[in-house]
């Protein structure tokens, strides 16, 4: 079992994405949920509060998604955190960046609650092994 | 029906917050004509495409994602030095962001929008085949340089959805544990073959730049439909702060009240007393301001469209014309902001179509081939002053006069005794166009009269100056905002008034030895000026009870008059309640003075409108101001 009290972390330069994160997330339970409008400012929460799970957009101004998750893969305290990658790129090559830069999974822009629930069971699965 | 039952919501932010991305793009590609290789400005234009694509994805928007995917490709492969922006490619973007802001509005409206023109779609297509697109057709503009075919880019792409599927199938580890590669499979190749069947790429621009021109009627739409409002949360935070000290406050009077009653009024009790209202009348003071902050927005806002505007417009016209912007930060009241829209398209088109000269002409009279508009907003004092500024050839008052005198505008007569200064005016009389022909651009018949129109309505002011050869300025002085109102109370018949402070120049003693008859009507001259005296108590239709002691010098629409009153009490801000269910004409609202008594706000406008053509339907003042008597 999951904990539903979880703390997320949902990064976005779009507001109304981030909201539909939330809601989606909602609707799975988590209601825990905190925000950040890019990858600097998802850095600094990261490092001044504690989360449990990462959901960030790739493409961002200021720091992106690929840098966000580098930066918190390159950090002791931070790099055994779950980081899930959201994006409108469904292609191969992201796809394997977004892995080799240790991305936990990667879901495609638009999604359902049903996806996104899928995506997290597999990370938790992972986790818990 | 609504196409987005259930997400209306969602619908309406996305609205708004990618209604500003766009407009933002729409700047941003006007920057990248000058800077056609500054890589920021190119992924900038990636990523808005990329975010609106990725929002309309959530809301089943097929036709925005179909376009916005490939707006967003064609930029990728530019920041990637794949393709190269030719002047024709940016028509066919431009003609694009024209079609998303036309989707956004049918979204407004709940509809799913339309797919987009074929032939848009099959030109962008093309270009991110690295096809040359067909010439602009409807652009006379400076002839741009032959189209550079961009080197080829491989004409098709393997299907990423199978590709995707393939590999998250095995989605990536969490690989904490392992840092290197996971192994992803790939899928099989997928056949490579052409995306999109072959075009003709001759013909289709000029279809596809047309949606461009209705671009900005599209948004208007949008504009007065926005409902929802974007607060800085550190202001939401005063205001809330600012409440709970109210509270407190109240708590400490309804203490003091309680001690008061019980007959304890010794000094100490008193003082407090004192202090506690002394500090709830700061306290509100400061809420108020607080809550006025929440409704000020920068004028940036609006000021985001005009860029994209004045360069179609420009282009059109075959001009070349820059508009320069400053004060994007000053702030006005959002409600004023929304009714400034439409003065300010219409000036900065008048300024690019009558203001500034064509290239040409420009060269022949030795002044650079571009023409620079000035679009300036700054906060003097306790209004805000907006101007338009061109370097053209300026407004000629003798050819204004001699139109007006051939449109039946004015007489002969009037014409000839009208100044320089004056004769600038007549372009604010409706009928009034200097160009004999109408073109596409102009006479769609919003005139200069209906932008002086509306920035009366915001109790603002319009000035001209304008030197031939050198270029016009229109100045718009407008209040911070419309919700506080400053006037200057006056008595008549002792009966309080308010009268709207922007509209009063002075006020003057009334001498009778300084009133003279000018055919059959009482007039005053001050320092040169004629001025006809009117008395406030006959144009609400009461009789006077005393000779009128002081005048208001009066600043109305086109004319200046004195309005004689009895007294007057002093200036103050003032909130105007609006009356329900009753409009008397020349009532503007009423409000509460420091008594408790009502005092009636006029709006001088309707009130001289009223006198001019009497109307039976309306309710008059004087009823009005009967009932008001009876009931008090």
């Amino acid at each position: 079992m999951t904990d539903k009290n979880m703390r997320f972390l949902v990064v976005d330069d779009f507001s109304t994405m981030r909201r539909i994160v939330r809601n989606l997330l909602k609707e799975l339970g988590y209601s825990n949920v905190e925000e950040a409008e890019d990858g600097q400012v998802a850095l600094h929460k990261l490092k001044s509060t504690s989360f449990d799970f990462v959901v960030s957009d790739w493409n961002m101004p200021n720091m992106t998604g690929i840098e966000l998750l580098k930066a918190v893969r390159g950090d002791a305290t931070l790099k055994h955190l779950p980081f899930l990658m959201i994006t409108a790129e469904a292609k191969k090559e992201n796809i394997i960046e977004a892995a080799q830069a240790g991305a936990s999974g990667y879901i495609v822009k638009p999604f359902t609650a049903a996806t996104l629930d899928e995506k997290l069971a597999k990370i938790f699965q992972t986790l818990n092994k | 029906m609504s196409d987005f039952a259930g997400m209306e919501d969602l619908l309406q932010d996305f609205l708004t917050e990618s209604s500003e991305l766009l407009s933002d793009v729409d700047n941003k590609l006007v920057e990248l004509e000058k800077r056609p290789e500054d890589k920021h400005l190119l992924n900038d234009i990636f990523r808005g495409f990329h975010t609106i694509k990725g929002g309309a994805g959530f809301l089943n928007v097929d036709a925005l994602i179909n376009l916005c995917h490939r707006t967003e490709n064609l930029f990728d492969k530019l920041r990637n030095g794949q393709l190269k922006l030719t002047p024709e490619l940016m028509d066919v973007i431009l003609a694009a962001t024209g079609v998303v802001r036309d989707m956004f509005g049918a979204m407004g409206q709940a509809r799913q929008p339309a797919a987009a023109d074929p032939s848009l779609l099959a030109q962008l297509d093309a270009a991110l085949e690295g096809k040359a697109v067909a010439a602009a057709a409807p652009t006379p503009a400076p002839s741009p340089a032959p189209s550079q075919p961009a080197p080829a880019v491989a004409g098709s792409e393997p299907d990423w959805q199978l590709l995707h599927q393939a590999v998250t199938g095995q989605a990536p580890k969490a690989s904490t544990s392992k840092p290197t590669a996971p192994p992803v499979p790939v899928a099989p190749a997928v056949p490579t073959q052409p995306a999109h069947p072959p075009l003709p790429a001759a013909e289709p621009v000029a279809r596809a730049a047309a949606p461009a021109a209705k671009a900005p009627a599209a948004s208007q739409q949008l504009a007065t439909q926005e409902t929802t409002i974007r607060i800085d949360t550190n202001r939401l935070d005063q205001v809330l702060n600012l409440s709970g000290e109210i509270g407190l406050t109240k708590n400490r009077l309804t203490t003091l009240r309680t001690d008061i009653l019980s007959g304890k009024t010794d000094g100490a009790t008193l003082k407090a007393l004192d202090e506690a209202i002394g500090q709830l009348d700061l306290l509100v003071g400061d809420l108020q301001n607080a809550v006025m902050k929440t409704r000020m927005q920068p004028i940036g806002r609006l000021f985001q469209k005009y860029p994209r505007l004045a360069r179609d417009l420009a282009r059109q016209l075959g001009k070349d014309v820059e508009l320069v912007i400053s004060g994007e930060e000053t702030e006005l009241d959002k409600t004023m902001l929304e009714d400034l829209n439409d003065p300010l398209v219409h000036l900065v088109r008048n300024a690019v179509d009558h203001g500034v000269e064509t290239i040409e002409d420009r060269i022949a009279i030795g002044k650079p081939a571009k023409s620079i508009v000035q679009l300036s907003a700054t906060q003097v004092g306790d209004h805000i002053l907006l101007e338009i500024i061109d370097d053209g050839k300026g407004m000629r008052p003798d050819v204004l006069r001699r139109k007006a005198v051939e449109k039946g505008l004015i007489d002969l007569e009037t014409a000839n005794s009208m100044d320089d200064k004056q004769a600038l005016q007549l372009v604010f009389l409706p009928g009034f166009s200097t160009k004999d022909q109408i073109s596409s651009v102009s006479g769609r018949g919003v005139g200069m009269d209906v932008v002086k129109t509306n920035i009366q309505k915001l109790n603002g002011r319009i000035d001209i100056q304008s030197v031939v050869g050198e270029g016009t300025r229109f100045s718009i002085s407008l209040p911070l905002t419309l919700a506080i109102l400053p006037v200057l109370v006056v008595r008549v018949c002792d009966q309080p008034f308010a009268v709207p402070l922007a509209m009063v120049r002075e006020i003057i003693p009334i001498r009778p030895e300084h009133i003279q008859e000018v055919s059959g009507r009482a007039t005053i001259v001050v320092r040169d000026e004629i001025l006809s005296v009117r008395s406030l108590a006959r144009l609400i239709g009461w009789e006077e009870t005393q000779t009128p002691q002081f005048g208001v010098l009066m600043q109305a629409a086109e004319n200046s008059f004195i309005l004689a009153i009895d007294s007057f009490i002093g200036r103050d801000d003032v909130v105007i309640k609006p009356l329900q269910n009753i409009r008397p004409r020349g009532i503007a609202g009423a409000t509460l003075s420091g008594d408790g008594s009502v005092v009636l706000v006029l709006d001088m406008e309707s009130m001289l409108d009223d006198t001019q053509n009497s109307d039976h339907s309306a309710i008059k003042t004087t009823q009005f101001l009967e009932m008001l008597t009876h009931k008090a």
